[in-house]
C-alpha cells in the first residue's frame, strides 16, 4: 500500500468503526438523513417551481435561468473556498494527530497529499450535496439527457479541487509569512478577509437598486446587465459553460469547458504537491514553535468589574472571558458577527419605503415586526456558534469543574448568564437600531424592545441546555460541536419557538396597532385575547428557557457520573 | 479523613472495581498500587466525586461524596496523572480561579499563591500562558491548585509522572512535610520505591479488588515473604495475572 493510502487509511478505518460501535446513535443518524433529505428535497422542489416559472417567461426566462445558473455556481466556488481553507488550515497544522503522522518513516508532501484529499473531502462534499438538486432541477426543467446529470460531476468536480489547491496553496503560504508561533493569528487574516469580502460583494450587488426602477435606465440594459457573462478566468464560468452546454445538448462544447476546468484543476494539484515539497513541514515546524509570552503581568483591569460577583461566577467568568479574548480563533467569528450587523443594518437604511405603492406606516411597523422574528434568528445563529459550544469547550479541563465544589446546575446557570448579557446587549441593539431606520411608533419600539427581553434568555439558555445535553469534549474546535444532533435540535427548536412567538403575537399585534391608528378601543374580548396571547409567550419563553436547562443539567450529570468519560 | 465502604464500580456487567473498603487516618499517607486496568484511577474517581460508584459510599471527614458533594469536594484536592488545563489562563490567573471557586478569601490568595509558586519553581513564569508550560509545569501548577485551599485531604493519581528529578525530590519532602501538619494523602503510583518510601500503608488492587492493605510490616508478613520489599510483594499477589494471560 502506498504511503498515502496508508495514512488515509484511519480515517476510513474510524468512520467505519464509529457506525459499528455506535448503535445508541442509530435513531439520531437516522433523523439526521430524515432532515438532510428533507432540506433536499425543499431546495429541489423550490429551484424546479422558480426554473420552470422562468421558463414559462418568453424572451427574458431562459436569461434567468441562466444568470441563476451561474450565480449559483460563483456561490458555490465562493463557499468550497471559504470551507476549504478552514479545514486545509485544520487538517494541515492544528489537527492533534499531526505529531505522530509527523514522526512517521514518509515524507512531507505525502503527509500533505493525504491531509488535502482529506481536507478536499471534507471541505465539498456538504456543498456538493447540496447544489445537487438545484442543478437536478435545471436537468429536470430543461428535459436534458443522461449526460446533462452525467457532466454535472465532470464540471463541479474540478471547482472541489481547484477550491482546495488555492485555499491549500493560501494557507501554505499564510503559515509561511506570519511570525512563527502565531499560526491561530490566521484565524483573524480569514475573519478580516471575509469580512471585506463580503462587504465588497455586498456594494457591488447593490441589492437596493433592484427595488428602485427610476435608477433602471431601460429594459434593453437591464436585459443586457443580465445576459453578460462573468469573467471567462473564473473557475465557476468553466463550469456554468459545460452545464449551460450540456443543457442544450451541445456535448463537445460540455466537454471542451469541463476540460478547461480539469486541466487547470490537475496543474493547480501538480503545482500544491511542489509548493508543499518546499514549504509544507517548513511550515509546520514554525506552527510548532512553543506560545508566545504574550499576557505578562496582571489580569485586564476591566475583570475588576467582576470583584463584586461571588467566588464561583467571579472565577469562571473571568475564565470565560479572558479564555475567549485570548483565543485568536473566536476573534475571526467577532469580525463575521461585526459584518453580519453592519449589513443587517444597512439592508433596513437603504430601504425605499416612501416609494413604496403600501401605506408607509403600516409597512414600516409590519417591518419592524417581522425584524423581530429576523433579530431572533440572528440572535440563534450567535447562540449556535458561542452560547451552545460552551459546555464542550471545557474539553478535557472539564474535570476541574467536576471536582470543584460547585453544582453543575449552579455550572449551567453561571454559562447562560455570561453569555446572556452580551447577547441581550446585541440583540437590543439590532432592534432598537433598526426600528429607529424604520422611524417605527413608539409602541412597536416598546414591543420589540419587551418581546427580545424574553426571547433572548429563552434562547440562550436553551443552547446552554442542549449543549449540555449533547457535548463534545473532544472537539478541536467550538465551531465542531454545534454541527452534530444537539446542535440541529437547537437550530430546530429554536426555529420553532421563534415561529410560534411571531404566530402568538402577530394577532394581537396588529388588532393593537389598527385600534391605535383609527383611534378605536378594544373590546372585551379582544383585551382578553391581548393579554392572553403575551401571556402565553411569556410561558413559552420561561419554559424554552428552564426545560432545556434542566434537561442539560441532569443528562450532562448521568451521564459524567455514570461513564466517567469526560474526567482525567 | 476518608472512609470507603464497599465500593463497587460495573461498566455493564463488567466490574471495574469490587467490595473496596478502607480508610484513611488525618496524616497518613496511603499508597494505592496495582497492575494496569486493576481499577486505581476509577477508585480515585470515586472518591473524587467525578464518577458515581454503583454500590458502596465514600465519605470525606465524615461528609457522603454522593448526599452533599459539594461540602465534601471543598475537603479535597485532587491532582489528576494528566494535566489537562485551562490553557488560556496564565498560571497566576489558574490559582486565582481555583481560589475564587474554592471559596478561599481573596485576601488570602496572594501569600499562598506565592508561596505555592516559589515551591513548585513556577513563579517566574507565573504570568505567561498555560498553553507555553511544559507537561512537568502543568503538573506542577495542578499540584499547587490542589494544595492552594489547604484540603485536609490530598488524593494524587500518578505524583510523578512527568516531573524531573529535583521535582520528584520536593513533591516527596511537601508529602512528608503536609502528612505531618495533619493533611491525609491517598496517592496512586507505579513508582514502587516512591510507595515503599514515604506511604504509611499500602494497598495493592488487583482486577478491582483489593487484596491487601498495611504497613511493609504487615504486608510482607500477609505474604509469607522472607525478606521484605514492596516489588517482591507485588509480583506475588499480582502473578496470577500474568500466569492465565494469553500467551
Amino acid at each position: 500500500m502506498s504511503p498515502v493510502a496508508c495514512l488515509l487509511r484511519p480515517r476510513w478505518l474510524q468512520f467505519r468503526n464509529a457506525g459499528r460501535s455506535q448503535t445508541s446513535r442509530g435513531l439520531r443518524s437516522l433523523l439526521l438523513i430524515l432532515l438532510g433529505a428533507l432540506f433536499w428535497t425543499g431546495a429541489y422542489l423550490l429551484t424546479h417551481r422558480v426554473l420552470a416559472y422562468f421558463r414559462s417567461v418568453p424572451e427574458i426566462g431562459d436569461i434567468l435561468a441562466h444568470k441563476l445558473l451561474s450565480m449559483v455556481l460563483v456561490t458555490f466556488l465562493v463557499l468550497l473556498l471559504f470551507s476549504a481553507v478552514l479545514t486545509c488550515l485544520a487538517k494541515l497544522y492544528l489537527s492533534r494527530d499531526l505529531p505522530l503522522v509527523h514522526s512517521l518513516p514518509v515524507r512531507g508532501e505525502q503527509i500533505f497529499l493525504a491531509r488535502w484529499i482529506e481536507s478536499t473531502a471534507d471541505s465539498a462534499w456538504m456543498v456538493m450535496l447540496y447544489t445537487l438538486p438545484v442543478l437536478v432541477a435545471y436537468g429536470q426543467v430543461y428535459e436534458a439527457g443522461f449526460l446533462f446529470y452525467c457532466s454535472i460531476l465532470l464540471a463541479l468536480l474540478p471547482l472541489c479541487l481547484i477550491a482546495s489547491v488555492l485555499a491549500a496553496l493560501a494557507v501554505m503560504l499564510a503559515v509561511i509569512l506570519l511570525p512563527a508561533s502565531r499560526i491561530r493569528s490566521i484565524f483573524v487574516f480569514l475573519g478580516l478577509s471575509t469580512t471585506i469580502a463580503l462587504y465588497l460583494a455586498f456594494r457591488m450587488l447593490q441589492p437596493e437598486r433592484l427595488v428602485n426602477p427610476e435608477t433602471s435606465a431601460t429594459v434593453l440594459l437591464y436585459l443586457q446587465n443580465l445576459a453578460t457573462p462573468a469573467s471567462p478566468l473564473l473557475p465557476s464560468t468553466w463550469a456554468f459553460d459545460a452545464l449551460r452546454s450540456a443543457l442544450d445538448g451541445r456535448w463537445q462544447e460540455a466537454l471542451f469547458h469541463a476540460g478547461l476546468a480539469w486541466s487547470a484543476a490537475l496543474f493547480l494539484t501538480l503545482l500544491n504537491v511542489q509548493v508543499a515539497r518546499r514549504l509544507y513541514f517548513k511550515g509546520y515546524s514554525r506552527s510548532q514553535a512553543a506560545a508566545v509570552r504574550l499576557f505578562r503581568g496582571a489580569s485586564p483591569a476591566w475583570m475588576r468589574l467582576l470583584d463584586p460577583l461571588p467566588g464561583p461566577w467571579r472565577a469562571l467568568v473571568g475564565k470565560e472571558f479572558k479564555t475567549f479574548w485570548r483565543d485568536q480563533t473566536q476573534w475571526s467569528q467577532l469580525f463575521l458577527l461585526a459584518a453580519l450587523v453592519v449589513i443587517y443594518l444597512y439592508n433596513f437604511s437603504v430601504l425605499p419605503l416612501q416609494r413604496s405603492p403600501m401605506q408607509t406606516l403600516y409597512l414600516q411597523n409590519l417591518l419592524s415586526f417581522l425584524n423581530m422574528a429576523l433579530a431572533a434568528f440572528v440572535l440563534t445563529a450567535i447562540s449556535a456558534r458561542f452560547a451552545f459550544p460552551s459546555v464542550s469547550v471545557e474539553g478535557s479541563a472539564f474535570w476541574i469543574v467536576r471536582c470543584a465544589p460547585i453544582s453543575l446546575r449552579a455550572f449551567l446557570w453561571i454559562k447562560f448568564g455570561t453569555y446572556l448579557l452580551p447577547l441581550l446587549v446585541l440583540a437590543e441593539t439590532l432592534v432598537v437600531a433598526t426600528n429607529r431606520l424604520l422611524h417605527v411608533t413608539p409602541f412597536m419600539m416598546g414591543l420589540s424592545t419587551v418581546t427580545l427581553l424574553f426571547i433572548t434568555p429563552a434562547i440562550v439558555g436553551l443552547a446552554v441546555g442542549l449543549g449540555a445535553a449533547y457535548p463534545d469534549f473532544a472537539a478541536e474546535n467550538p465551531t465542531q460541536a454545534v454541527t452534530g444532533f444537539g446542535g440541529l435540535i437547537f437550530m430546530i427548536l429554536s426555529a420553532a419557538y421563534i415561529g410560534a412567538v411571531t404566530v402568538l403575537e402577530a394577532g394581537p399585534v396588529y388588532t393593537l396597532f389598527m385600534s391605535g391608528m383609527k383611534s378605536r378601543s378594544l373590546s372585551g374580548w379582544q383585551m382578553v385575547w391581548v393579554v392572553g396571547s403575551f401571556a402565553l409567550v411569556a410561558a413559552l419563553s420561561a419554559l424554552t428557557l428552564l426545560l432545556p436547562m434542566r434537561f442539560g443539567e441532569r443528562r450532562l450529570a448521568s451521564e459524567a457520573t455514570r461513564s466517567g468519560s469526560h474526567d482525567p | 479523613m476518608l472512609r470507603i465502604e464497599h465500593l463497587t464500580k460495573r461498566y455493564g456487567r463488567i466490574p471495574v472495581v469490587e467490595d473496596v473498603s478502607l480508610s484513611l487516618a488525618p496524616g497518613e499517607i496511603f499508597g494505592f498500587i496495582g497492575p494496569n486496568g486493576a481499577g486505581k484511577t476509577t477508585t480515585i474517581r470515586m472518591i473524587a466525586g467525578l464518577l458515581a460508584p454503583s454500590a458502596g459510599r465514600v465519605r470525606v471527614g465524615g461528609i457522603d461524596m454522593m448526599r452533599e458533594p459539594q461540602r465534601a469536594k471543598r475537603m479535597i484536592g485532587l491532582v489528576p496523572d494528566r494535566p489537562y488545563l485551562y490553557e488560556k489562563l496564565t498560571g497566576r490567573e489558574f490559582l486565582r480561579f481555583t481560589t475564587d471557586i474554592y471559596g478561599v478569601p481573596a485576601d488570602r490568595f496572594p501569600e499562598r499563591a506565592e508561596r505555592l509558586l516559589g515551591i513548585f519553581s513556577l513563579e517566574e513564569r507565573a504570568n505567561e500562558l498555560i498553553e507555553a508550560y511544559s507537561h512537568g509545569m502543568k503538573q506542577r501548577l495542578i499540584m499547587a491548585a490542589a494544595m492552594l485551599h489547604e484540603p485536609p485531604l490530598l488524593v494524587v493519581d500518578e505524583p510523578m509522572v512527568g516531573l524531573d528529578p529535583r521535582g520528584i525530590k520536593r513533591v516527596r519532602e511537601l508529602f512528608r512535610e503536609l502528612a505531618a501538619g495533619g493533611t491525609a494523602i491517598f496517592m496512586s503510583t507505579h513508582t514502587l520505591s516512591l510507595a515503599e518510601d514515604l506511604c504509611h500503608r499500602i494497598g495493592i488492587i488487583h482486577r478491582g479488588r483489593l487484596l491487601a492493605t498495611g504497613s511493609m510490616a504487615e504486608l510482607t508478613r500477609s505474604a509469607s515473604l522472607e525478606r521484605e520489599g514492596l516489588e517482591a510483594i507485588f509480583l506475588l499477589l499480582t502473578r496470577e495475572d500474568e500466569m492465565e494471560g494469553p500467551p
